[in-house]
C-alpha cells in the first residue's frame, strides 16, 4: 500500500466540522455507515479476570454474554446502530483464543441484523505487545516474537470476520515513558512525533494490505501509549503530577503521528481513546471515534462534553463485564452512550448540530489546557500546521506542538484560559525549547540521537529501520 | 460558532487547580528543612535543585570533610527528603522527583565507594510489571520512590513471567515484593505468583498495584497487600521493616496510609 501524506486540509474551515458527518464516510459490517449523517455508539468491554485462561470460557464471555447482552439491549431500548469493540487481551495473540471470539461475534451480529435489522459490526483491536528492548521489527525479538505476533493477530482478526481492524501501536513508547516522567518535551517530539510516525507508517502499510486482502476495513490508531499516558498522569485538577500544559502539547504532537495510519491505507474510523481525533479529522476528513463523559467507567475526563463536538462514533472506552443494578455493565454503559448518540442524531435531524456542537465545546473549553487545544477551532489550526509540513515528519510534529503551545499561551494572555504558575512556566519552557531546535530534520535527528543515546532506556534506532 | 456574550462560564467550571495552587517557591519552602551543617546543606541543595551535572564534584568535596555514610544520609538522603516534602505539598511534581532521585543516586554511587564493606540499605525489594503487561511507568515511579527512601530495589522490568518472578523472590528473600498491572487480565498474575510463593513456604508480602488493581483485588489472595499510589509504597515499606506481616498491613492499611 503506497503512503500518501496529507499536505492540505480536507475541511475548508473549522466550522464545517460537526459530529456524525465526515467528508469521507466509511461503510462496513452489517449496515454500519460511519460519518454518513449519524453518530454511532461504540461499546467497549473487558472480560472478567480468569476467563482468558481457557478458550471456551473466553469465547463464551465475549460472545454468549457480552455480545448478546449488548445486542439485546439495543433492541430493548430501540437503538438502530451499534459498533462493538473487542480490545484483545494479551493472551489473544494465540489463535485458539482469538479466532472463536472473532467468528462468534461476527455470527451473532449477522443474526441480529437479519432478525431485527440492527446495524452492527465489531471493531477488532489487536494487541501491540512489542517491546523496544527486545526489538520492534520481525526477526528482532528472540524472546517472545512479539513483532511477528502483531501481524499474525491482524491476519487472524481479518480472516475470522473483523469488520474494522484497529490497533494502538507502541512505536516511540520508550521515549514517551521517559518524556512523561521526566517532563522532557523534546524527547516526546522525537520519540512520538518522529520515530512513532516512522513506526506507524511501517505497521499500517502492512495492516492495510492484510485488511484489503480479507475485505476488512482498516480503521486506525491512536497515541494511547504516549499522549494518553501524559493525560492520565496529569490527572484532574488536584493532581498535576505532569503539568497539563505539557499533556496538551503531547496531544498536539501525537496528532501528527496518528495521521500516519490513514496515510498508509487505513480509512477510519480511528480509535476512541484518540483525543487527537478532532485534529486528524480536520486534516483528513475521515470519521473518528471519541470518548468523554460516558467513559467514566474507565477514567476521569476534563473534556467530557467538548470532545463530542465532531465525533462519528461515541464510545465508553472500556468497562469490565459484571452485573450492575440496571443490567450488565455493558448494557448500562451502552445505554449511556446510546442515548448520547441519540441526542446528537436528533440535533442532526433537526439541523441543530452546530448549536449542540458549540454547546458541547463551550461546556469544557476553559476546563484546562487539554480541552482548550482540542476545541474544534483550535484543533483545526493545529491540523493546518501539520498539513503545511505534511511530507516532513519532524517539521509537522514540531509545527503541531508549537502551534498547540502558542494557542494555549494566547488563551492565557487574552484571559480566556486560566493557568497555574507552574503550568505557565512549563508552557513557556516548551515554547523556548521548540524554538531553539534545528529547523532541518537531518540536523534534529542527529541532535536527538546524540542527546538521548544512553539517556532514554532501550533507545535503538534499528527499531525504526534507521 | 455560537456567541458567548453574556455567558458566565465561572458557573460552569471552577478551576480548583488555579485557585488552590501553592505559590511559595521551592527555595522558600526548603529554607527551614535543609540541614544546618554547611557541608551537608551544600550536598542536599544539589539534590533539591536537581544539579545532576555538578553533584559529583560537590560530593567529592564533602567527602574530604565528612565521612561517606554521613554524606549519604545527612546530605543526599536529607536533600531527597526535602524533595519528597515539596512533592507532597504540590510545589514539586513528578519530573522534579525523577530528576532529584537521579541526582541523589549519582551522589550515592560516588560516596558508597568509600564506605568500607559497602552501604547497608533498609532492605531489598523486588519489583516488576506483570506477565503480559508492557506498561511499567507506575512501577518505575514507585521504584524511584522506594529507592529514594533507602531501600535496594531489584527491578525485573515489565512483562515478567510468573515463574521467573517467583524464582527471584525465593532467591532474594526480599522485605516485600511488588507488581503492577494496567489490565484486568494481566493482574491475575499476582494471585498465581502468591499461590506459588505460599507453596514454596514464603511469607513475603506481595504488593499488587497499577491501574487495573484495586484494594479488594489485592486483598483477595494470601500475601496480597495494596498500594494505591507510588508515594504510599515507602510508607507501607517502613511498616513492614518494623515487623508488620501482610495480614497486619491489610488490617491497618487505612491508618498506615491515612491522609495520603
Amino acid at each position: 500500500m503506497s503512503v500518501k501524506r496529507f499536505t492540505k486540509m480536507e475541511y475548508a474551515c473549522a466550522d464545517d466540522m460537526t459530529f456524525g458527518r465526515a467528508i469521507k464516510p466509511v461503510s462496513y459490517g452489517f449496515g454500519l455507515k460511519i460519518g454518513a449523517g449519524k453518530v454511532i455508539p461504540e461499546i467497549n468491554y473487558a472480560p472478567r479476570p480468569g476467563t482468558e485462561k481457557d478458550p471456551a470460557k473466553l469465547r463464551k464471555e465475549y460472545v454468549d454474554y457480552i455480545t448478546k447482552d449488548i445486542l439485546d439491549r439495543a433492541i430493548t431500548v430501540g437503538f438502530p446502530d451499534v459498533q462493538l469493540e473487542t480490545e484483545w487481551v494479551s493472551q489473544m495473540n494465540q489463535e485458539k483464543l482469538s479466532a472463536p471470539v472473532v467468528s462468534g461475534q461476527k455470527a451473532m451480529c449477522e443474526k441480529y441484523h437479519e432478525e431485527y435489522g440492527l446495524n452492527c459490526g465489531v471493531r477488532q483491536t489487536i494487541p501491540d505487545q512489542r517491546e523496544a528492548d527486545h526489538g520492534l521489527r520481525p526477526g528482532h525479538d528472540k524472546n517472545h516474537a512479539y513483532p511477528e505476533k502483531l501481524f499474525e493477530c491482524a491476519e487472524i482478526a481479518c480472516e475470522n470476520g473483523a469488520d474494522n481492524l484497529s490497533c494502538e501501536t507502541v512505536g516511540g513508547k520508550e521515549f514517551a515513558d521517559y518524556a512523561v516522567t521526566n517532563g522532557d518535551i523534546v524527547a516526546f517530539l522525537f520519540g512520538v512525533g518522529y520515530l512513532g510516525t516512522v513506526d506507524m507508517t511501517y505497521v499500517w502499510s502492512e495492516f492495510a494490505n492484510i485488511a484489503k486482502k480479507h475485505k476488512c476495513v482498516a480503521g486506525g490508531d491512536t497515541n494511547c501509549s504516549g499522549a494518553n499516558v501524559a493525560m492520565f498522569m496529569a490527572g484532574g485538577m488536584q493532581d498535576n503530577d505532569v503539568q497539563r500544559t505539557f499533556s496538551a502539547v503531547t496531544r498536539s504532537i501525537s496528532a501528527a503521528r496518528t495521521l500516519a495510519a490513514w496515510e498508509s491505507g487505513a480509512i477510519g474510523p480511528d480509535k476512541d481513546c484518540g483525543y487527537e481525533g478532532p485534529i486528524v479529522k480536520a486534516i483528513a476528513g475521515m470519521p473518528t471515534a471519541q470518548e468523554g463523559k460516558n467513559c467514566q467507567c474507565a477514567h476521569c475526563d476534563l473534556q467530557g462534553n467538548l470532545i463530542a463536538q465532531c465525533c462519528d462514533l461515541w464510545s465508553n472506552e472500556s468497562v469490565e463485564y459484571h452485573p450492575e443494578f440496571g443490567g450488565t455493565s455493558v448494557q448500562c454503559w451502552f445505554g449511556s452512550i446510546g442515548y448520547e448518540a441519540a441526542l446528537m442524531n436528533t440535533a442532526l435531524q433537526m439541523k441543530q448540530e452546530k448549536t449542540l456542537r458549540d454547546l458541547y465545546m463551550f461546556a469544557d473549553r476553559t476546563r484546562g489546557p487539554e480541552a482548550y487545544v482540542l476545541a474544534y477551532d483550535h484543533a483545526y489550526e493545529i491540523g493546518k500546521a501539520i498539513a503545511a509540513e505534511g511530507n516532513h515528519l519532524y517539521n509537522r510534529a514540531l509545527g503541531a506542538g508549537l502551534t498547540g503551545a502558542k494557542i494555549i499561551l494566547k488563551g492565557y494572555e487574552t484571559k480566556e484560559l486560566a493557568l497555574t504558575n507552574k503550568q505557565l512556566d512549563t508552557l513557556k519552557d516548551i515554547i523556548k525549547k521548540f524554538e531553539a531546535l534545528p529547523k532541518e530534520e537531518s540536523k534534529f535527528v542527529e541532535y536527538a540521537v546524540k542527546e538521548f543515546s544512553g539517556l532514554v532506556p532501550n533507545f535503538n534506532m534499528k527499531n525504526y529501520d534507521l | 460558532m455560537l456567541s458567548t456574550n453574556g455567558a458566565d462560564f465561572s458557573v460552569v467550571v471552577k478551576r480548583y487547580d488555579v485557585e488552590g495552587q501553592v505559590i511559595a517557591t521551592p527555595e522558600e519552602m526548603a529554607k527551614k528543612m535543609l540541614p544546618k551543617d554547611e557541608v551537608f546543606k551544600k550536598v542536599a541543595e544539589e539534590v533539591l535543585y536537581m544539579r545532576f551535572k555538578t553533584v559529583g564534584p560537590v560530593v567529592m568535596d564533602a567527602l574530604k570533610h565528612r565521612n561517606p555514610l554521613d554524606v549519604i544520609n545527612n546530605g543526599l538522603v536529607a536533600g531527597m527528603e526535602v524533595v519528597a516534602k515539596l512533592y507532597a505539598e504540590h510545589v514539586y511534581y513528578l519530573p522534579e522527583i525523577m530528576m532529584a532521585a537521579k541526582t541523589m543516586e549519582i551522589g550515592i554511587a560516588i560516596a558508597e565507594k568509600q564506605v568500607p564493606g559497602g552501604r547497608e540499605t533498609k532492605g531489598t525489594v523486588v519489583m516488576h510489571a506483570a506477565e503480559g503487561d508492557p506498561h511499567d511507568i507506575g512501577k518505575n515511579i514507585a521504584a524511584v520512590m522506594v529507592r529514594s527512601s533507602g531501600y535496594t530495589v531489584i527491578d525485573m522490568g515489565r512483562d515478567v513471567p510468573v515463574a521467573e518472578f517467583v524464582d527471584k523472590v525465593v532467591e532474594v528473600k526480599p522485605l516485600f515484593a511488588s507488581g503492577t498491572a494496567l489490565m484486568t487480565t494481566t493482574m491475575s498474575a499476582f494471585p498465581a505468583e502468591a499461590k506459588m510463593l505460599v507453596h514454596k513456604g514464603m511469607k513475603t508480602p506481595l504488593m499488587g498495584c497499577g491501574g487495573a488493581v484495586n484494594r479488594d483485588y489485592a486483598n483477595s489472595y494470601d500475601l496480597g497487600i495494596y498500594s494505591e499510589k507510588a508515594p504510599q509504597t515507602p510508607i507501607i515499606a517502613e511498616k513492614i521493616r518494623k515487623g508488620y506481616d501482610w495480614k497486619k498491613v491489610r488490617e491497618e492499611w487505612d491508618s498506615i496510609i491515612g491522609g495520603q
